[in-house]
């Protein structure tokens, strides 16, 4: 077991949990101004671990980031029907729920430190996290993240959703496929929004420094990338559709694009020794079966995509030549030349990406404008797949996502040796 | 009267020859400092470009946007061209010296001069370099913040933030080596100011639906509404 760092938990907090003593499970939700959806959240998590792990000791650790809007008092707060309102002067085997506040870099990577000190300290078996936010969780994926470490198939489960070609775009075009590729496990969502982990997975985290530090945010990426990377036994819940509730205030695409690519590339940095050798992917083992109406979402107008892609390719077209070679430029140049109807295909996005990867390696240029430079691109290749696939069948859809991250799969030999030379 | 010529021929012989006598040597040494000087600045050339092959400094002048500039002036490589500004510096430099020696009147304090120009001139290729890199990172920065904040003739406004900086940082060489500062700075002072006026009036008047669609854009009415018609993308 790690050591917690005292200096994590307070007086107070330290004072609830030895009341609270030994659990099975930890369930951690970390909050921050998640009113409108973080009672469902709780109310779902009571239940399935009533439902599901009846005898189990369990807790359900909220580390709020400094909400104004009342988040950790409806956590205290939220009762089900079936098991009634708990508290930590319960005796054993009951759902405690406990609410702190926590101190130093706001972000989910400090929060996650916090729940995992916790579980560190009460020894638990299983670690579930929850994203406050979702609106479709259901008592069912309790068990579905927490079983497969229980029973000791595995040290992190991530996640899978049935995905439709308008949901996620950022998970399906650009992080899966890359992760995927690189890494050579077949991960579906890299940016688990929830996930499942072993005591030992937990232990190591907390003992890595990058954890609420070097990366603040999205730490998400980085903890899949690590589990991965370090040898941990990865595994994958099939869960229903990932709905999420609206935010009081959504952050714009661009920052969310940066952050995301930001974690993304330091992980490969931090890695590269793991995964430049790796080759073609293994299959991650996925316990349960997809199942739940896939949600298509809003549909974006393509149309006005291909044109400011067209327009962007053309402004950027002195910055991209730095960062792609002739051929990938050319490609994409042409994709854009013929608005609004547009082909941008798996091959040519793998190659940018790669391209785009091996500039940021390099630092071509400030790293923070070779993401940012990406982002117009991710968008012509968005719209270009939405073109093609926004109407088709499920089974369809699949099948062009895996052809995707099979065109990342033959592109990354030829940019790994490049990477070493770089 | 006969003698009192050979006399006089044979006094402005004695004198001629007294000067050479004594200007040759001094051309001699004058000789041999142009020369030595010459080798020394045509080795610190070749250690100067030497040293800026292996250090790719060439490669630095292409990120800063240098490069693009000097082969749009029909201008050697950036590694070549500091590599002769060395050698003449250095050249030019043993070349006063030795002309120094001569002892012309007319002459006297050049080496002086030059001395205290170098070291201005130094620091106004180093502003000229500074502009450059600041000026190319303000471009690309400005460039790919347009174009993903969806800002109108994205390369417009970059390309004007580059010159902008570029002017400012020539003005600023200009001035460090004292060359016409009075009309330098008038003219900076007029052009910048005429630049400014002609952008506001033409982004006011000539630009006025142009202006208000920025404005809509950077201050919508209903920006939560606005994202809301987005869809996810995570």
């Amino acid at each position: 077991m790690a050591v917690a760092d005292d200096s994590l938990l307070s007086d107070d907090l330290l004072r609830q949990l030895m009341a609270t003593g030994h659990v099975d499970i930890l369930v951690g939700v970390p909050t921050l101004n998640n009113a409108s959806t973080v009672v469902d959240v709780v109310r779902a998590a009571q239940r399935g671990i009533a439902q599901y792990f009846p005898r189990a000791r369990a807790l359900i650790f909220n580390a709020d980031s400094g909400s104004d809007d009342g988040t950790p008092t409806l956590v205290r707060d939220a009762t089900t029907d079936d098991t009634g309102t708990v508290s930590a002067s319960r005796p054993l085997r009951t759902t405690n729920r406990i609410s702190t506040p926590y101190h130093g870099l706001p972000g989910k990577g400090s929060a996650l430190r916090v729940i995992f000190a916790v579980a560190d300290l009460l020894s638990a078996d299983a670690i579930v996290t929850l994203d406050p936010n979702v609106i479709s969780v259901t008592p069912d994926w309790i068990p579905a993240l927490a079983a497969p470490v229980r029973d000791g198939h595995a040290d992190l489960v991530a996640p899978r959703y049935p995905r439709a070609a308008t949901d996620g775009p950022l998970v399906t075009q650009l992080v899966r496929p890359l992760v995927r590729a690189a890494y050579g496990w077949t991960l579906y969502e890299p940016l688990m929004g929830e996930f499942g982990c072993s005591p030992q997975f937990a232990a190591h985290c907390l003992e890595h420094p990058a954890l609420g530090t070097v990366i603040p945010e999205d730490v998400d990426v980085w903890m899949a990338a690590e589990a991965l990377a370090k040898g941990f036994r990865p595994a994958q819940a099939a869960l229903g559709p990932r709905l999420l509730g609206a935010p009081r205030k959504r952050p714009a695409l661009r920052d969310v694009f940066q952050q995301v690519m930001d974690a993304v590339c330091a992980c490969l940095e931090l890695h590269d020794a793991y995964w430049l050798p790796r080759g073609a992917a293994d299959p991650v083992p996925c316990f349960g079966t997809l199942n739940g109406a896939v949600e298509p979402g809003p549909h974006p107008d393509v149309t006005a995509m291909a044109e400011a892609f067209a327009r962007d390719v053309a402004a950027l077209r002195p910055v991209l030549a730095t960062i792609l070679t002739e051929t990938t430029l050319a490609g994409v140049t042409a994709a854009a030349a013929t608005p609004p109807r547009l082909v941008y295909d798996d091959d040519l996005w793998a190659a940018t990406v790669f391209e785009f990867l091996l500039a940021y390696h390099r630092a071509v240029m400030t790293r923070e404008h070779v993401t940012q430079t990406l982002l117009p691109l991710y968008l012509g290749r968005t719209a270009a797949f939405l073109m093609q696939h926004a109407s088709s069948e499920p089974a369809i859809v699949d099948a062009a996502f895996e052809s995707l991250c099979l065109a990342f799969e033959r592109a990354k030999p030829s940019a790994a040796a490049l990477w070493k030379k770089a | 009267m006969t003698q009192m010529i050979a006399e006089a021929v044979r006094q402005a012989s004695v004198n001629f020859m007294d000067t050479v006598a004594m200007l040759l040597p001094r051309i001699l040494i004058t000789a041999s400092i142009v020369a030595v000087g010459w080798v020394i600045a045509w080795a610190l050339k070749w250690a100067v470009r030497w040293i800026l092959i292996w250090s790719r400094f060439n490669h630095f002048c292409e990120r800063i946007g240098v490069s693009a500039v000097l082969k749009t002036a029909d201008l050697p490589p950036a590694d070549h061209l500091v590599s002769l500004i060395v050698f003449w510096l250095v050249w030019v430099g043993f070349l006063l010296s030795g002309v120094d020696v001569l002892g012309f009147t007319a002459l006297e304090g050049m080496v002086r001069s030059f001395a205290q120009f170098v070291p201005r001139l130094i620091v106004a290729i180093v502003i000229v370099v500074l502009g450059f890199v600041v000026a190319n990172f303000a471009w690309r920065a400005t460039l790919i913040a347009a174009v993903n904040a969806r800002v109108p003739s994205p390369r417009v406004v970059s390309g004007a933030v580059r010159a902008l900086v570029l002017i400012l940082a020539g003005a600023m060489a200009l001035d460090q080596i004292a060359l016409a500062r009075t009309i330098v700075l008038t003219a900076f002072a007029i052009a910048f100011g005429a630049v400014m006026l002609g952008l506001a009036i033409a982004f006011g008047v000539g630009g006025g639906g142009i202006a208000r669609r920025i404005l809509d854009h950077w201050f919508p009415e209903h920006p939560q509404a606005a994202e809301q018609e987005e869809f996810r993308h995570l």
